[in-house]
């Protein structure tokens, strides 16, 4: 199956560009030690041991954001971000396609979350475009007001989202 | 941790680690994940309305039957994305073609019909309705619902054709039938002589025993004339038993006997209805339970429904068994299908001291058991001496007076009740009994 291939080949370009981007800055250990991540989250994949996902997925972002601390290239780290959120969501879908043995409307579902996942990280990497070019100079008031407004609406969003289900 | 909640943590850490850090690129992490959020909301599936219809091309089949089951779902609402519709499978079926579960796209107020088709082992086995799950293309909101669609698919034991058993109840009931009633009459087997009477047909006179009790000096028709008198066959009362304790049909390895013994049952009552008794059935299991007597095919198939559902249970002994002598008088029939146990003998020598006419069936747990045992030197030793053992009960059972017929499963329970049970034809028993004179 396509979405199969493509989880394996999310989870090695996560874990491929932020062992690179560790690397490149001279951080060898912490870079293999992403790297074995990675192949265990393949390991753990083809087991079908699913909840392994979400562990990993959670890693990656923590590392992630970690490597930016240490000056790795922001877009590695967005592309490990990225790779990672796909692969966690692909392999929830192929969970969910594999629930029936009846593949009639399979084609039609896959391509239309290929397109939804697609839709998110374009739009994703064009705001982290700009969240990378942009320059605002805040105190430490504003930014903290900033993040309080963000937190607020996200979790606005959290709620409209559980009450729906 | 669900999904919905797991993103919410990472946003969180992501937006107070940029803030923390006033890094514009780690809080730009945060934005695919919060795109990833919204993109769920965008599309939710809303509240399902939906309606099923269930059809089964039969409601009840013999072993190794099949049964398709025509699922219809009808959206009476908006277009639904990835529905997954599951017929959740009673236990002991078995999908040998389609699948009982979709994943499909629903339009509004549209419709989807599949089928697929099962088999399973003998019992009831009931559906009780359809689950459907929505979800958005990134599975973040789910929405349930459950389709009551109810449905049941009876399967029946398998069946053993036995032509006849042969029982003797000392009490028959007035109607005729094909078991000897301990009575002269009209019949086929020579019962005894008694006096000619008038009406008698001619075809009766026994004129070798007449003319050996002739008196020479008178006429004949002085002489005093003797009829053959015929042993008259009636239907009887049968009442059987099916024993499905635990504790003697059960062995290691989840292996049971008590399928045999269901067999057996179905092939004696089946035997004895068609011969026009009148037969009731006793299943002590999982559940008590009396199928009142009754005769011909309305009787055998209440007979198979109850035995369709018969299953072992934890029953201990059978000192709760109780025949109702309103139901079976005293001196009528009673078979008792069971693998035994030894402290059964006290409540079957009982119930013969009681006037019943006692029959046991018994498939052999022995041989059973050991069969799937290996032929270790000290399984072999324990298998002799539970075969002693049980060999001992069964010469006890016979000393009371007990019919009793030992069945190895290993065989055919047809071959075993030819054997043990079938009644030769009436010549053959004339001959055995020492020639064709009356």
């Amino acid at each position: 199956m396509m979405t199969r291939v493509f989880v394996y080949a999310s989870i090695v370009a996560s874990a491929s560009a932020l062992a690179g981007g560790l690397a490149l800055n001279g951080y060898i250990s912490p870079a293999i030690s992403i790297a074995l991540l990675g192949v265990a989250w393949i390991v753990a994949y083809a087991r079908r041991l699913s909840w392994m996902s979400a562990i990993v997925f959670a890693l990656f972002t923590f590392f992630a954001i970690l490597s930016l601390w240490s000056k790795t290239s922001p877009w590695l780290a967005f592309a490990c971000m990225v790779f990672s959120l796909s692969a966690w969501d692909l392999a929830k879908f192929v969970q969910r396609l594999d629930l029936t043995a009846d593949k009639t409307d399979s084609q039609k579902m896959e391509r239309a979350h290929f397109l939804r996942l697609g839709l998110v990280i374009g739009l994703g990497a064009m705001g982290f475009a700009a969240a990378t070019q942009l320059r605002i100079s805040l105190t430490f008031g504003g930014a903290a007001i900033l993040s309080l407004l963000g937190i607020w609406g996200v979790s606005a969003l959290i709620y409209n989202l559980r009450s729906r289900e | 941790m669900s999904r919905i909640a797991l993103l919410a943590s990472l946003i969180y850490l992501v937006i107070l680690a940029g803030v923390g850090s006033l890094n514009g690129a780690i809080l730009g992490l945060a934005l695919p994940l919060v795109l990833y959020l919204v993109a769920g909301l965008w599309r939710a599936p809303e509240e399902l309305k939906l309606s099923a219809q269930r059809t089964l091309s039969a409601e009840r089949i013999a072993p190794g039957g099949t049964i398709t089951v025509d699922l219809k779902v009808t959206n009476h609402g908006e277009f639904l994305e990835q529905v997954l519709l599951q017929d959740p499978l009673p236990p002991f079926l078995e999908v040998i073609e389609g699948s009982a579960s979709r994943l499909v796209n629903l339009p509004a107020h549209g419709s989807l019909s599949w089928s697929y088709t099962v088999r399973g082992r003998r019992g009831a086995h009931v559906f009780e309705g359809l689950t459907a799950s929505a979800e958005d293309h990134l599975g973040l909101i789910v929405r349930r619902a459950f389709l009551d669609t109810r449905g049941q698919i009876l399967v029946l034991p398998s069946v053993a054709r036995v032509r006849r058993i042969a029982i003797r109840p000392r009490q028959t009931r007035v109607y005729s039938g094909v078991i000897p009633a301990h009575q002269g009459g009209a019949g086929i087997e020579f019962f005894g002589l008694r006096e000619y009477q008038a009406g008698d047909s001619p075809h009766h006179i026994n004129w070798n025993v007449s003319a050996r009790h002739s008196d020479s000096g008178r006429d004949v028709a002085w002489q005093r004339l003797y009829s053959n008198e015929y042993e008259q066959e009636r239907v009887a009362d049968v009442g059987i038993v099916l024993d499905g304790r635990r504790k003697v049909n059960e062995f290691g390895g989840g292996r049971s006997i008590f399928e045999h013994s269901v067999l057996a049952t179905v092939a004696v009552s089946s035997a004895l209805l068609s011969e026009g008794n009148r037969v009731g059935l006793f299943i002590f299991g999982k559940r008590v339970k009396w199928t009142t007597p009754g005769y011909g095919k309305y009787q055998r198939e209440r007979i198979m429904q109850d035995l369709a559902l018969a299953e072992v249970g934890e029953s201990q002994n059978f000192n709760s068994l109780f025949i109702p002598r309103r139901l079976f008088p005293t001196r009528s029939q009673i078979i008792i299908v069971s693998p035994l146990s030894g402290e059964d003998l006290p409540l079957l020598a009982g119930l013969r001291l009681g006037g019943y006419h006692v029959m046991v069936i018994s498939p052999d747990p022995v041989s059973f058991e050991s069969s799937g045992l290996g032929d270790r030197p000290s399984i072999k030793l324990a298998t002799r001496i539970a075969r002693l053992e049980r060999e001992l009960m069964l010469r006890g059972m016979r000393r009371a007076g007990i019919q009793v017929v030992d069945w190895n499963v290993a065989h055919s329970f047809e071959q075993t009740a030819r054997a043990a049970l079938s009644r030769p034809p009436s010549f053959l028993r004339a001959i055995q009994r020492g020639g064709l004179r009356g």
